[in-house]
């Protein structure tokens, strides 16, 4: 099986946050980077498939030059190779642009079944692997938490709302999306961090992958902080007269216990 | 850790450095530098530089440094002669030098800065950017730095050390394996290196099995507690560098406050407190929440906001602390053999040349197939006949000179600058840290620190450990081992009054009462790796080993 | 002739989900605003009955989307079906809810138009002829305001709660039209199977009237003890986030959040829970919220009517020994 994994790099879970001035993205030098979560959980459920079935694992990843850490962790993790779109203003493009730029460094790799986490921690708008499958005119399945191959089908338990879930079978080649904690994700090992120093990472541009004809439809204004929809009243002091304070509150103000 | 037994890959290098921070980088790229001078030449170089394993501990290149930091660029220079054109981070040249003495409520500047705290041509640094700095250039030059492992045993065959074992991955509280479980490698070198910062584990290990402290001064220590503030334009010039004494320490103690001025509006600032005080109930983030509140400094941070939070102890010790740093197959270099400018307490100078000598010793030693502690000991050689040898003699008596508080020490330390540094004795001695405590018994009237910080200016110590941005696996064994819990629930409620409670920087070690009984709770996720548990504990029963690999704090631009 | 505006709206085994009429809310507001006709499909087998309740609302026209291969939903079928109903009626904007389902399909559905789905949009509102949607990033930490460019129709989803399902407007009197799609077997590429229950719930949240929910603050399992105490206390169920599922410290039928339960008490006691958006989703419909978090910042404070930064491992304790001395509620 030949299988493609998008993964992203978003800021650190406990970075702290500041925006740029134009107000269009976060101050980049500010802060670190991490693999965005879900995706990592899309890695090890495509290296254990491949364990299984045989084949090839390769990171797909969009983004500037720091995007490497997050290819060669996956690398490292037992991924073959790696494509990465480099483009530094990557945050600019909409998320059909995103997933269309991806789509296009996939084309030519004929996989036959591409992963990716279900949404991710930045822009968190939730459709790269969906508008993948689109652009590839693969089916797709979403929050999926359980992959069963069986020759060009696959067996997929997608999760639904409020506790239920569904098998769904459809043929290969198909893009899921991965729900977080399917799987415990690998430690990278020293060996596989040192056979990823000699593992190939094609670098490929925008103009290589999205076409140029399809232009961003939506349009990010301004990021900002957001003002607060409710006031919150900040309980102080010591524990037991905070306790106190909140339990007297809870009693005659919001009147709920 | 289970007792089952562990099938461990082996893997081989020539040299393997424990610890990216300035020391082990500067071995690292050095090595790599005199590989490539040997090549040019023409020559086989004995080793390659792919075969000199880097291990670090944090998750990421420079994420467990933290230093005040204002640089010596001395080591630098000597490494990258144009680090500037290479574009090292450095933030800022010093611009302005002051000493404050800080009363309560005022401060009074010195008329002349004094000599030590003179830092025209030193820079103001992030040493966490310099190292990430330092690490991609050893990465450029072919050297195997690996991040997110750490040094968890000495591999050590017939008195000589043959390597280390790396921590095992994915092994949950109980000490069973996970799903993910990844057992450590036994990393075996011709050369290994200890280059883990102030109070290494590793080095902790070799010093006592090797008795490599025999003749030497205990080796005494300073915490530093830092934040990292962005305040409102115009409070603090970029390069400005201001000590103060005085409060909040008291004077029967050692210590002192930092305040830097950063670029963009940032200052870094900390507390330094030597870690040989004799109330156990004196708590040193405490102490820097008060700093904070002090008129001077409130000023400078007033209407800022806080941006990162760290701690991490500082070898105080001097030259007669320094242990014996060779043995057969190992070198200790940088903090970890307590090479630190006492009197200025500059280390990162220092931690560069010892790594470079450090190379230099191995290159010599691998090209003769020699590791032996004979060979090795031109480690020692080396640094002798260097200025850091020169520095640390300067100096040498400093600090012991404050084993009695501030005015006799600056008595000491005015004389010895007078007198290239002997002062009244040709050696002061001085006694181990944990020994200077004073039993509850013996301090009447002592109380335990009452602060309430305002969320503002001043903070809780969970709360700045969020600041330092420490992460843990939290299904992990504890990495803190304490020998003998039933004394924090007995004796040491009695005679100390459980001082880990107050020096821990992190909140970890916690006492909490159930019923009448005490226990001893640990939040080992909270750590930021400062070692100070394992220094200042009264009765010596912490042991600090490293948790799993890429756990500990994220101190970005520390 | 004026803009149109399209709801697709979502019904599962037979029943309306509600959270289609709080997109009709968002409908209402921008048709008034651009004097645009709002049209809502409504997608199955056969959603005469579930789609009763728009007959009463205030809109212009109600399209039953019909068709055999539209039970059970797949993507394929929604999509082919939506886009022939998109191409006829040509609306300016398209709305959904952001349910799972339509994550599934509705991004499909908007490449297929070469336009992106602005989605989990949690307001919207004009400037200038302009409609501006908000919407959140980086889990929750900031807001973005996006504005559609290019050519219509333009695709928007919205979170549950992010409008009152209770503010929909009444008295309209809908053309009711059936609209059926050419479809065949064909183009539906994926067999879905019954769904199911992983496992019996042992509790139905969404009836609690009080909940205390943990957080990764709470560290360790053998600290849900005094969780459980303190909900003993209160009344209230337990319930936890995403992690404490993960770890298996709590059961996953506990889960408050995007993945879990969707809940509404009249008190939500957050401890430790930093308040990603993936959980407040789950719980910002509470009607009173109290959280209990370390991190002043932490983003659960933003949904909170009272909070204490602060320690829970102090905190518990002390509310626990309020209680006791005071007597349960």
């Amino acid at each position: 099986m030949k299988i493609g994994v998008c993964m992203k790099q978003v800021p650190a879970k406990d970075a702290p946050l500041r925006i740029n001035d134009a107000g269009t993205w976060v101050r980049e030098g500010d802060i670190s980077y991490e693999t965005c979560e879900p995706d990592n959980f899309a890695l090890e459920a495509a290296l254990q498939l491949k364990e299984k079935h045989g084949g090839e694992v390769v990171v797909l990843s969009l983004g500037p030059e720091r995007v490497r850490q997050v290819i060669k962790e996956g690398l490292a993790k037992g991924a073959e190779r790696a494509l990465h779109v480099r483009d530094d203003d990557f945050h600019s493009l909409d998320p059909l642009q995103m997933a269309a730029a991806l789509a296009g460094a996939a084309r030519e790799e004929n996989f036959d079944l591409i992963l990716t986490g279900l949404q991710s921690d930045d822009h968190g708008y939730g459709q790269t692997g969906v508008v993948v499958a689109e652009r590839l005119g693969w089916p797709h399945a979403t929050i999926i938490m359980e992959i069963q191959v069986d020759g060009s089908a696959l067996k997929v338990k997608r999760e639904l709302e409020a506790g239920w879930f569904q098998w769904i079978t459809l043929p290969l080649p198909a893009v899921l999306t991965i729900q977080s904690g399917i799987n415990k994700p690998r430690y990278a090992s020293l060996k596989g961090i040192m056979a990823a120093k000699k593992k190939e990472i094609r670098e490929l541009k925008r103009a290589d992958v999205l076409p140029a004809d399809l232009a961003a439809t939506m349009q990010t204004q301004k990021i900002y902080v957001p003002q607060k929809t409710k006031k919150t009243e900040f309980i102080e002091g010591a524990a037991k007269d905070a306790a106190a304070k909140l339990i007297e509150k809870l009693k005659h103000d919001a009147r709920v216990l | 850790m289970p007792e089952e037994r562990i099938e461990r890959e082996q893997l081989e290098a020539d040299v393997v450095i424990v610890g990216a921070g300035p020391a082990g980088l500067a071995c690292a790229l050095r090595l790599a530098q005199l590989i490539q001078e040997h090549t040019i030449q023409g020559g086989d170089a004995p080793l390659t530089a792919e075969s000199i394993y880097v291990l670090e501990k944090a998750d990421e290149l420079g994420m467990h440094s933290l230093s005040g930091a204002v640089m010596n660029p001395l080591g630098l220079r000597e490494l990258v002669p144009d680090f500037e054109k290479q574009g090292a981070p450095l933030d800022t040249p010093v611009t302005d030098d002051a000493a404050y003495f800080f009363t309560q409520k005022s401060a009074w500047r010195f008329p002349l800065t004094p000599p030590p705290l003179r830092n025209h041509g030193n820079y103001v640094v992030s040493l966490s950017r310099l190292v990430q700095w330092l690490g991609q250039r050893a990465e450029k030059a072919g050297v195997n730095v690996f991040t997110g492992f750490a040094g968890s045993a000495l591999l050590v065959e017939d008195g000589k050390v043959v390597g280390i074992q790396t921590d095992d991955k994915g092994v949950d509280k109980h000490g069973q394996r996970k799903a993910n479980f990844q057992p450590g490698y036994e990393l075996r070198a011709k050369v290994t290196v200890l280059a883990e910062g102030p109070r290494g584990s590793l080095t902790k290990q070799l010093v006592k099995q090797f008795s490599l402290d025999a003749g030497a001064n205990p080796q005494v220590y300073s915490i530093g507690v830092k934040e990292i503030w962005e305040v409102p334009e115009g409070r603090i010039q970029p390069g400005a560098v201001w000590h103060t004494m005085g409060y909040p320490v008291p004077t029967d103690m050692y210590g002192g406050g930092w305040i830097y001025g950063l670029q963009g509006n940032r200052v870094s600032l900390g507390l330094v407190v030597g870690l040989h005080y004799a109330n156990p109930l004196f708590d040193p983030h405490v102490a820097f929440q008060q700093y904070k509140l002090h008129p001077f400094v409130r000023r400078i941070l007033e209407g800022g906001k806080l941006v990162r939070y760290g701690a991490k102890t500082i070898p105080a010790g001097g030259y007669w602390a320094i242990p014996k740093t060779y043995v057969s197959g190992a070198l200790i270099i940088g903090d970890s053999g307590g090479y630190l400018d006492a009197q200025k307490l500059k280390g990162i100078h220092m931690a560069l040349k010892t790594g470079m000598l450090a190379a230099e010793t191995i290159y010599e030693a691998l090209r003769r197939g020699d590791t032996s502690e004979a060979k090795l000991k031109s480690f020692h050689d080396r640094v002798e006949q260097s200025w850091v040898k020169k520095q640390l003699w300067q100096v040498r008596n400093f600090h012991q000179g404050f084993e009695h508080g501030l005015w006799r020490g600056l008595f000491h330390a005015a004389l010895q600058q007078v007198t290239g540094g002997r002062g009244l004795y040709s050696r002061y001695p001085n006694r181990a840290g944990h020994e200077h405590y004073k039993k509850l018994a013996q301090l009447p009237g002592v109380e335990r620190p009452s602060f309430k910080p305002d969320g503002r200016l001043t903070f809780d110590k969970v709360t700045d450990v969020f600041y330092a941005g420490t992460r843990h696996e939290e299904d992990q064994p504890a990495h803190l081992l304490v020998a003998d819990t039933n004394i924090c629930a007995t004796r040491c409620v009695e005679e100390y009054g459980n001082p880990c409670q107050y020096f821990c920087p992190a909140a970890v070690y916690e006492i909490v009462t159930e019923g009448d009984r005490k226990r001893l709770k640990l939040n080992a996720s909270n750590c930021v790796h400062c070692k100070t548990c394992d220094i200042a504990d009264p009765y010596e029963i912490i042991t600090w080993v490293p948790p799993e690999g890429g756990g500990g704090p994220h101190y970005e631009g520390m | 002739m004026a803009d149109t505006i399209l709801i697709i709206a979502e019904q599962r085994q037979g029943k309306l989900n509600r959270a289609s009429l709080e997109t009709l809310v968002a409908g209402q507001q921008l048709a008034e605003a651009h004097g645009a006709r709002l049209a809502v499909a409504l997608p199955g087998k056969s959603v005469a009955e579930q789609a009763t309740e728009f007959t009463t609302k205030k809109l212009d026209e109600l399209y039953l989307v019909e068709h055999d291969l539209l039970e059970p939903y797949t993507p394929d079928g929604f999509t082919v079906a939506l886009r022939q109903l998109i191409e006829q009626l040509q609306p300016a904007l398209v709305l959904f809810p952001h349910t799972y389902q339509v994550r599934d399909f509705a991004p499909k559905l908007a490449a297929g138009f070469r336009r992106s789905l602005i989605s989990d949009c949690i307001s919207l509102r004009l400037e200038g002829g302009q409609t501006v949607f908000t919407r959140l990033m980086f889990q929750g930490k900031t807001n973005a305001d996006v504005i559609p460019v290019g050519t219509p129709p333009v695709f928007v989803s919205f979170q549950a709660g992010a409008f009152r399902a209770d503010a929909v407007k009444d008295g309209g009197k809908p053309e009711v039209k059936k609209f059926a799609p050419t479809l065949s077997a064909g183009q539906i590429r994926s067999k879905p199977e019954e769904p199911f229950r992983e496992a019996k719930q042992a509790v139905d949240l969404t009836q609690a009237e009080r909940i205390v929910a943990v957080g990764r603050g709470i560290k360790e399992p053998q600290n849900l003890e005094m969780v459980k105490k303190l909900a003993a206390l209160l009344g209230a169920e337990l319930a936890a986030s995403r992690p404490i599922c993960d770890e298996g410290w709590l059961p996953m039928e506990r889960q408050i959040g995007s993945s879990g339960q969707t809940v509404a008490p009249k008190l939500y006691l957050a401890l430790g829970i930093s308040g990603a958006i993936q959980h407040v989703v789950g719980m910002k419909g509470s009607r009173t919220v109290v959280a209990v978090n370390k991190d002043a910042n932490a983003p659960i404070f933003e949904v909170a009517d009272y909070g204490i930064v602060g320690d829970l491992f102090e905190i518990v304790p002390a509310l626990i020994e309020t209680l006791e001395k005071g007597g349960a509620p």
